[in-house]
């Protein structure tokens, strides 16, 4: 870059910046203006849309006359970002961020960056969507039921069973008591240790259960209560294991007995439960 | 029902062991829930609601745990645990409450 190109891009910068801070200055005037006779709709004032309007058509129109060419309103950003940090967060703090702001900055980055934006609002937003209110799932669903029905009908010519979701069952004083009548004390503490025993050493059993890999359950409340049934279950799985491993290595108790959740596997696509202790004998 | 996280139950001898007690509950990923709350740390709020959310799942699973407790013919759980895991969901928000114990007959 020779003396000359810079000394050119040098002056556009310079001129570029005048417009942005005219356009700023022209802006904040406006919003001043309607602060000043509160001008509103509903509470709502009306200076959120025509000062970043009046700075980009001031800055646009400045900079056409002196550079021949439109720089992008970036004087609108700015007078977007300062009038939604006075008005939302300054003055009315409660509001704080909510749906209006985020639609205001969607429109204005879509003023700035068209294709991106709708492309983000497109793929993202509509994406986003179908994935909470489940439209696919329902068209795969109807799709698939329909095809099942007609199957059964026509190809196996007897009555379509619907398959209905249920809940694995899961009695919890069933459990209680099927856990307490291992033959087998379960102690959280390390209390016992005081009366006489042998050390047997440290114990580990893990139970791997696979996580409901659906994304739209049609009744989250039964979804939820699945998911609990299923880790009651894997616990007791785990604990019964524990008591195996120590039963093995001659010991009838486990003390400081710990037992942890967790999710592994590739996105956390499995619960893993834990059960770990001290294993002893207690004479 | 007395509830400790210690050892030894002070002041009262440990008669027998009765063996142990478990609860658990789950707060389920609520999408409208979730997306508020998510807006409410965004401001840096605290979220009283879903600490509400926290403190109900919480006391689930300790009546669970002490009405087994009673049905084993204790009077206490001593080497009380209580954990929270994350067990992800919409946006992280599925929370596993855990408790587990001793129970216990005391004098």
């Amino acid at each position: 870059m020779n003396f000359r190109e810079r000394e050119v891009k040098i002056t556009y910068l310079r001129e570029a910046i005048l417009c942005i801070a005219v356009g700023t200055a022209v802006g904040l005037a406006v919003y001043g203006f309607f602060l000043h006779f509160n001008i509103a709709i509903f509470g709502w004032n009306l200076g959120l849309i025509f000062a970043p309007l009046g700075a980009g058509y001031a800055e646009t129109a400045l900079a056409n006359r002196i550079i021949g060419e439109n720089i992008g309103a970036i004087s609108a950003f700015i007078l977007f970002i300062d009038t939604t940090f006075y008005s939302f967060i300054l003055k009315n703090p409660t509001l704080g961020v909510n749906v209006l702001t985020f639609g205001s900055i969607a429109v204005i980055l879509q003023a700035a960056f068209p294709t991106l934006i709708n492309y983000i609002l497109v793929v993202g937003g509509l994406g986003t969507l179908s994935y909470f209110l489940g439209i696919f799932k329902r068209i795969h669903t109807y799709i698939k039921n329909n095809l099942e029905y007609i199957y059964y009908k026509y190809v196996l010519k007897k009555p379509y069973e619907v398959e209905i979701e249920t809940v694995p069952i899961f009695d919890e004083n069933a459990s209680n008591i099927r856990i307490n009548n291992l033959d087998f004390y379960f102690i959280t503490s390390t209390d016992i240790l005081d009366r006489h025993h042998t050390n047997l050493g440290q114990f580990h059993a893990t139970v791997i259960v696979e996580k409901d890999k659906r994304l739209i359950h049609t009744n989250p409340d039964m979804a939820e209560r699945t998911v609990l049934n299923k880790l009651k279950q894997a616990k007791d799985d785990c604990l019964i294991e524990l008591t195996e491993c120590i039963k093995a290595a001659g010991g009838n108790c486990v003390v400081d007995l710990e037992i942890q959740y967790g999710l592994i596997g590739l996105g956390g696509d499995h619960f893993q439960v834990n059960a770990m202790g001290m294993g002893i004998y207690l004479n | 029902m007395i509830l400790t996280s210690a050892n030894t139950l002070e002041n009262k001898e440990i008669i027998e062991y009765k063996g142990l007690v478990t609860g658990e509950s789950l707060i389920g990923s609520n999408i409208y829930k979730d997306l508020f709350s998510g807006v409410r740390d965004v401001v840096g709020g605290r979220t009283s609601q879903y600490e509400d959310e926290l403190r109900k799942a919480r006391e689930v699973a300790l009546q669970s745990m002490e009405q087994k407790a009673e049905s084993l013919g204790a009077n206490a759980i001593i080497g009380l645990k209580i954990s929270y895991d994350n067990l992800g969901g919409t946006m992280g928000n599925t929370i596993l409450v855990t408790v587990y114990g001793t129970a216990v007959k005391s004098e």
